[in-house]
């Protein structure tokens, strides 16, 4: 066998062990988002507390994560203690809001997860029958969208949000973005 | 005796008298039937398209998952809304993209997913062909060459070595 023929045999078993420990690392259960580097469908709804009406557009030019969450979702309850951090973050924080869309939900059994976990200040839209969730594209709860002041998304969390989850996967991104918006920058 | 073939004669009665009566009930029950509203016949065809995205291989219109039902009354109010059927499609692929779909679509990746194999399988029976061809072909290059450093490793150390050998042996 020449040295061209033993270099192909050899090529094709590393690509398919290579395809196949792909095909092993990757989570059937995760769906990828066509919703990446697009602009961020319309997000609008009631209030979950109170007669407000919510509107994404009301927070152009910030930089917005859209929290899909539900009082029956386990996984939220662990995720919420990073909500809370980021609640008390945007008090400190002009560029950046927090919206919630509390889905497929009671209003009775939403309040009384907030009462037990904590009330966040931020807005919450209440999405019963799935509405906004399936304009955004949602599978399951928690799942999270950043979008940026162009009201483009550029990241989607499955799951719930790691710890300290701004400073390690908001900040960088926020950071390149500015030094991209920079006068001057490529 | 007489009994277990009584008895068996009524089932087989049974058995052939019912399809019988099934059969002439059916022009009845059809003219009973209500034709379908179009539109509710567009939701069904849309929504056994689209795929039940938390369950294994279900459409939305199969499947009794939370998710589903709501997508399916998203795809019933946008029929009744008067949107085109390739408009709510696009909706769904706009933010599930292609998994949504039942059935894959036609773009380059899954062309290559579909032609890989084929690909693959020409590849190695090319290849062998190719092997068998110089296995059983003593005229082609590489057979030859092989030919070659057997003839040069049996004249050299091979010759001497059974030289020995030979010498070794008490005659």
């Amino acid at each position: 066998m020449g040295k061209l023929w033993k270099f192909i045999l050899l090529g094709s078993i590393v690509l398919i062990l290579v395809l196949m420990g792909l095909g092993l690392g990757r989570d059937t259960k995760k769906i990828p988002t066509a919703l990446l580097e697009k602009p961020a469908p319309i997000l609008r709804g009631p209030a979950l507390a109170g007669t407000d009406t919510i509107d994404i557009a009301d927070y152009k030019g910030k930089w917005i994560l859209v929290n899909f969450w539900g009082s029956w979702c386990g996984a939220c309850v662990g995720e919420h203690p990073e909500l809370m951090r980021l609640d008390r973050l945007i008090k400190e924080r002009d560029d950046f809001a927090v919206i919630g869309v509390d889905y497929k939900d009671t209003r009775r059994g939403a309040m009384a997860f907030l009462r037990r976990h904590g009330t966040p200040s931020y807005p919450m839209v209440f999405d019963p029958d799935q509405k906004v969730a399936i304009e955004w594209g949602i599978v399951r709860a928690p799942e999270s969208y950043l979008v940026n002041p162009d009201g483009m998304i550029i990241k989607k969390e499955y799951g719930p949000l790691v710890r300290n989850w701004f400073n390690t996967v908001a900040l960088p991104l926020i950071e390149a973005y500015n030094a991209k918006k920079k006068p001057g920058a490529s | 005796m007489r009994h277990l073939l009584q008895w068996s004669m009524c089932v087989l009665a049974l058995l052939v008298v019912t399809p019988v009566m099934a059969q002439e009930a059916e022009p009845a029950k059809q003219g009973t039937v209500k034709a379908e509203d179009p539109r509710e016949s567009l939701v069904r065809k849309i929504a056994s398209e689209l795929r039940c995205a938390v369950c294994q291989s279900q459409s939305v219109y199969d499947s009794n998952s939370g998710l589903a039902k709501d997508m399916l009354k998203v795809v019933r109010d946008k029929v009744h809304a008067g949107e085109q059927e390739d408009d709510i499609r696009r909706y769904f692929l706009e933010r599930y993209g292609d998994y949504i779909y039942m059935e894959p679509v036609m773009n380059s990746r899954n062309m290559a997913l579909w032609a890989g194999p084929f690909a693959a399988l020409l590849f190695g029976a090319f290849g062998l062909w190719f092997a068998i061809r110089n296995w059983y072909n003593p005229n082609t290059k590489s057979a030859s060459k092989a030919d070659k450093n057997s003839d040069e490793a049996t004249s050299g150390d091979m010759k001497s070595r059974i030289q020995k050998e030979l010498d070794s042996i008490d005659m």
